[in-house]
């Protein structure tokens, strides 16, 4: 199994499954840097985004340019609200980390039945096929989803970087990121900040479910799975480091699909779980590139 | 009446999850994989060898202590916040190796763990013995919160600083208080095990620790009868609803939306719980803020 | 006076005479109304409520139907039902309920894990589960207590892997099952036929029940070269398994069992599921003359189509074969408990059901014809029926 287009096949079609990963790694661990938080609320979001576009698809026969930016609309709307509504409320108490905790995965939860009532428990994709033509380049298997896949995630990840460098708001999130009281001293608001970033992760995760639906079955349930692997990689890539955590996810499905020459697939999943492990134990602020930056050596205990 | 030998079970779930949280400030969602390793235990011990049923049930709770230091020596030295995380994915690891093995029945499940009570009187004979012990584990968590380590495990839940700077050991404390608590779970597995004379990975997943952390939010954290009290009523209400007579597609997510509500409105309205001291500014410690140290964004 | 004593003596002997009949008319009339209670656990709630509401309107049609034929013996039939959500404590409960305190020798029940779960009960308190829809192997295997009346994985999977190494003339499959209960022992079965009857398998891969990108698996398999491939799994993977294939080049030809047999799957796949071979347990419009007018019964008082088709006709058949152990027993005026039924079961052992046709009921293990079905222009056509 070393024919060199075995592997290139495995390499395109396995990083271009894991740009839906990367999508929603990229936009939990953005939450998780300017807030601090581990916010499981997103999997209600990815709820919300999806059926949001189903529904405008197929039952109101909205066609796909005006279906996935209402969506995204709704989803980061209903980010911001968890924001004012919820996180706030819980900030000003002084609320521990546990507080947090069992309210954004509540509240997942509580969207998730809700889309249960509404929409039923049956695998849905947003359009009736799951196919889209194929084009053989140098042995390779390239589809049109693939392209598309790896056009949005791309495009996304250099939007959020340029907005993150350029942008006033984007730098008010790194200040806010690295201390929210000192920020708020020289007049930036944090609650902005928190909100333009649940803004962007509406935005990322609508991208993502939409790349998601076109493809493969969704049930109410899928986003409790999904946002697993967004945790994941977020802890990866290391807390703070928002596209090391994209990284990360991309490096992690590959490892799954190049696994399978390997072992058998059943196996996949217990890979994912065991760097999780690995990760926390020895790699507690992720997985740190030598050359990064000069650090002192830090003391790392046990 | 066999929904009553579930609700002793649960309260001993409940009651042993809030010494870890409660109590302890123990931040983790891993409860039932120290359930699932007490039960999976005891069930094999059980078709395997000949060990009586206590037996299988202690050797249950000795693996889930084994386990649950384990997890606390290798995550809490990192820091406190990384064991919520470590916590899920031990969870869902040891869940994913329960069901690729074959010799813990797989995904199937553990079926034909072999009969300890027979006859009319059994499911009375195991309600007794499970209330006899979900009333022990009350009793003894009360004691221990109560008792001369009880001003401890509260000086290092709230002011662990504080604490560690007059010399002494959180981590140590830390460790025995979540031994402790995963232990019982693993008695509970036993029992659980010896009951329903059947297991399946899926009775363990995260949706059950959302249950068990309902229960014990809902009854109060860090209060000796909160717990029982949210086992009893997460129990019992869903048979109650179960009489509106709603149309089944809407029966279980309304379940659902009930509970979950139920949660989100006692969390901003009443933080206590049914049970604790009432106000809005009561708020348990253990959901209240931590001086963590070393861990920046 | 003593004429007076003679009729006053034939009259009390008389109205005696009368009341002891009327007594006796009376109790007799009583019992007449007592109903014969037959157990159903299905998921009523939760992610298969779909199918398991359905399954129960199907038993309560038969109910019904058994009812207005006069009963058994004259006693109605009862149904107590009791949800499970599929859950396997929720299924231990609701047998524990039935048998201990609803004090019921007989209950239907589906689902692999739950009908797994549940066989302890059964045994233990002796009362006869009947498991119909379920088709996990060792569901033959769970006791004395334990039957099914509908085939089992063996049946259906027996068929279509000789089918394709005698009738398809194929020599190389490849098969991919999910990593659960649905899967594992199916394809076993499927490898161990397949190869008893000269064929090789030269893939055999558990993939895990989450997953959704194969490439790896499927260009693992595509070097393999087989000439067939069997995907045994659920809704949201096969086609998500087909697709993929398709995309990478592969064009063999893919079988699966009775859960490939939806309309859906054909909708996301179009062009892609042609010769797509399936199986079926339950014989289609054309096989059985009762069931167009089923359908039609089902529409109008239902006013949907029916989730699951096929195990609706054995749930329907399942209650009027539970109504026929009950009548066997009370002719033989043996009280109906659980060791009575069940000997019943094995006493009558065929039984001809208006929906699936004759079943036989060879200890744990039913034998019915298969039936093939294979997607030609975008729908479902008969292949073959293959009688065991």
């Amino acid at each position: 199994m070393t024919d060199p287009i075995v592997l290139l096949q495995i390499l395109w079609t396995g990083a271009v499954t894991a740009s839906s990963y990367v999508l929603l790694t990229v936009a939990f661990s953005l939450t998780q840097k300017v807030t601090g938080l581990w916010n499981f609320a997103q999997a209600g979001t990815m709820g919300v985004a999806f059926y949001a576009m189903y529904f405008l698809l197929n039952d109101m026969g909205q066609p796909l340019f005006i279906a996935l930016p209402a969506a995204a609309i709704l989803a980061g709307a209903s980010g911001i609200a968890t924001e004012v509504w919820g996180l706030d409320v819980l900030r000003a108490r002084s609320s521990g980390n546990l507080t947090f905790f069992i309210f954004t995965l509540i509240l997942a939860e509580l969207i998730i039945y809700i889309l249960t009532l509404l929409f039923g428990t049956e695998p849905q994709t947003l359009f009736p096929s799951i196919l889209s033509p194929v084009h053989i380049i140098g042995g390779i298997a390239i589809g049109d989803w693939d392209l598309w896949a790896v056009g949005i995630s791309v495009s996304a990840l250099v939007a959020l970087q340029l907005f993150l460098r350029v942008s006033n708001d984007g730098q008010f999130l790194i200040a806010v990121a690295d201390n929210a009281r000192l920020a708020e001293l020289y007049g930036i608001s944090a609650r902005r900040a928190y909100c333009v970033t649940a803004a962007i992760a509406g935005v990322l995760i609508t991208l993502a479910m939409y790349l998601f639906g076109a493809r493969s079955g969704i049930t109410p349930n899928s986003p409790m799975e999904l946002i697993l692997t967004a945790v994941i990689g977020t802890l990866l890539g290391g807390m703070g480091r928002v596209f090391m955590g994209g990284l990360a996810s991309l490096i992690l499905a590959l490892i799954q699909s190049y696994s399978v020459l390997v072992i058998g697939s059943r196996w996949q999943n217990l890979l994912i779980y065991g760097f999780l492990f690995i990760a926390i134990v020895v790699f507690p602020r992720g997985i740190h590139l030598p050359r990064r930056r000069v650090r002192l050596p830090v003391a790392q205990p046990g | 009446m066999s929904v009553a030998v579930m609700i002793a079970i649960f309260i001993i779930l409940a009651s042993s999850y809030n010494l870890v949280i409660g109590y302890g400030g123990l931040a983790t969602v891993a409860h039932p994989i120290f359930f699932a390793l007490g039960a999976y235990t005891a069930g094999l011990l059980a078709i395997h060898t000949g060990l009586s049923a206590p037996l299988c049930i202690a050797a249950g709770a000795i693996v889930a202590i084994a386990a649950s230091i384990l997890l606390a020596a290798s995550a809490l030295r990192v820091s406190g916040d990384y064991l919520l995380i470590a916590s899920l994915g031990f969870q869902l690891g040891l869940l994913q190796m329960i069901r690729n093995f074959e010799w813990t029945g797989g995904p199937g499940g553990l079926t034909d763990i072999p009969s300890t009570i027979t006859g009319a009187a059994r499911t009375p004979a195991y309600l007794a013995i499970c209330g006899a012990v979900a009333a022990a584990t009350v009793a003894l968590i009360a004691w221990i919160v109560r008792g001369p380590y009880g001003r401890a495990i509260t000086a290092m839940r709230d002011e662990e600083l504080a604490f560690t700077a007059l010399g002494r050991n959180a981590m140590n404390l830390k460790i025995v208080l979540f031994a402790i608590g995963c232990g019982i779970a693993g008695i509970a597995g036993g029992l659980y095990a010896f009951y329903y004379q059947y297991l399946s990975p899926e009775q363990f997943d995260v949706l059950q620790s959302a249950t068990i952390l309902t229960m014990v939010v809902l009854g109060g954290m860090g209060t000796t009868w909160g717990p029982v009290v949210g086992a009893a009523l997460l129990l019992a209400i869903p048979q109650a609803i179960t009489f509106l007579d709603l149309p089944p597609a809407i029966m279980a997510p309304a379940q659902g939306i009930i509970f979950t509500g139920l949660v989100l409105v006692f969390l901003f309205l009443r933080p206590s719980g049914l049970i604790g001291t009432s106000g809005r500014g009561a708020m348990p410690a253990a959901l209240g803020v931590h001086d963590h140290s070393g861990e920046g964004t | 006076m003593d004429q007076l004593n003679i009729r006053r003596r034939a009259l009390l002997q008389g109205a005696g005479g009368l009341g002891l009949a009327g007594a006796f008319v009376g109790r007799a009339a009583a019992q007449g109304k007592e109903p014969l209670k037959l157990g159903i656990t299905e998921p009523l709630t939760g992610s298969e409520a779909g199918y398991g509401a359905d399954f129960v309107t199907s038993m309560r049609m038969a109910t019904k139907d058994v009812n207005d034929a006069g009963g058994i013996n004259g006693r109605p039939l009862e149904l107590v039902v009791i949800d499970t959500q599929a859950s396997p404590q929720l299924g231990i409960n609701s047998a524990n309920r039935l048998a201990t305190i609803d004090k019921i020798p007989m209950f239907i029940t589906a689902w692999s894990a739950v009908v797994k779960a549940q066989a302890p009960v059964a045994n233990r308190e002796k009362v006869l589960e009947l498991s119909v829809g379920a088709n996990a192997p060792d569901i033959a295997k769970l006791g004395d207590y334990v039957y099914t009346l509908f085939p089992l994985a063996e049946v259906d999977i027996t068929a279509l892997a000789k089918y394709t190494y005698d009738k398809l003339g194929k020599r190389r499959a490849a098969v991919a099952y999910i990593n659960n209960e649905t899967g594992i022992d199916a394809a076993k079965l499927y490898k161990a036929v397949f190869e008893a009857a000269g064929g090789q398998i030269v893939l055999f891969e558990a993939y895990d029940p989450k997953a959704t990108e194969f490439s790896g698996m499927l260009l693992k398999m595509r070097a393999a070269n087989p000439d067939m491939v069997h995907v045994h799994g659920l809704l949201i993977d096969t086609p998500l398994i087909i697709a993929q294939m398709r995309q990478l080049g592969m064009t063999q030809r893919v079988s699966s069992y009775s859960a490939g047999y939806n309309p859906k799957l054909l909708a996301q796949l179009g062009p892609a599921a042609e010769g797509f071979i399936v199986t079926s347990l339950a014989p289609g419009v054309d096989d059985n003359k009762n069931l167009p007018g089923f359908l039609e019964r089902w529409n109008n008082e239902v006013k949907r189509p029916p989730n699951g088709l096929p195990y609706l006709q054995y749930n329907y058949d399942s209650v009027l074969t539970a109504a026929k152990l009950y009548k066997y027993v009370l002719d033989k005026n043996q009280e109906p408990t659980g060791d009575a039924l069940r000997d019943a079961l094995l006493a009558i052992r065929e039984f001809d059901g208006p929906l699936t046709g004759k079943t036989i009921v060879d200890g744990h293990h039913v034998k019915k014809p298969v039936y093939l079905l294979t997607v030609e222009n975008g729908k479902f056509v008969p292949m073959a029926r293959i009688d065991s």
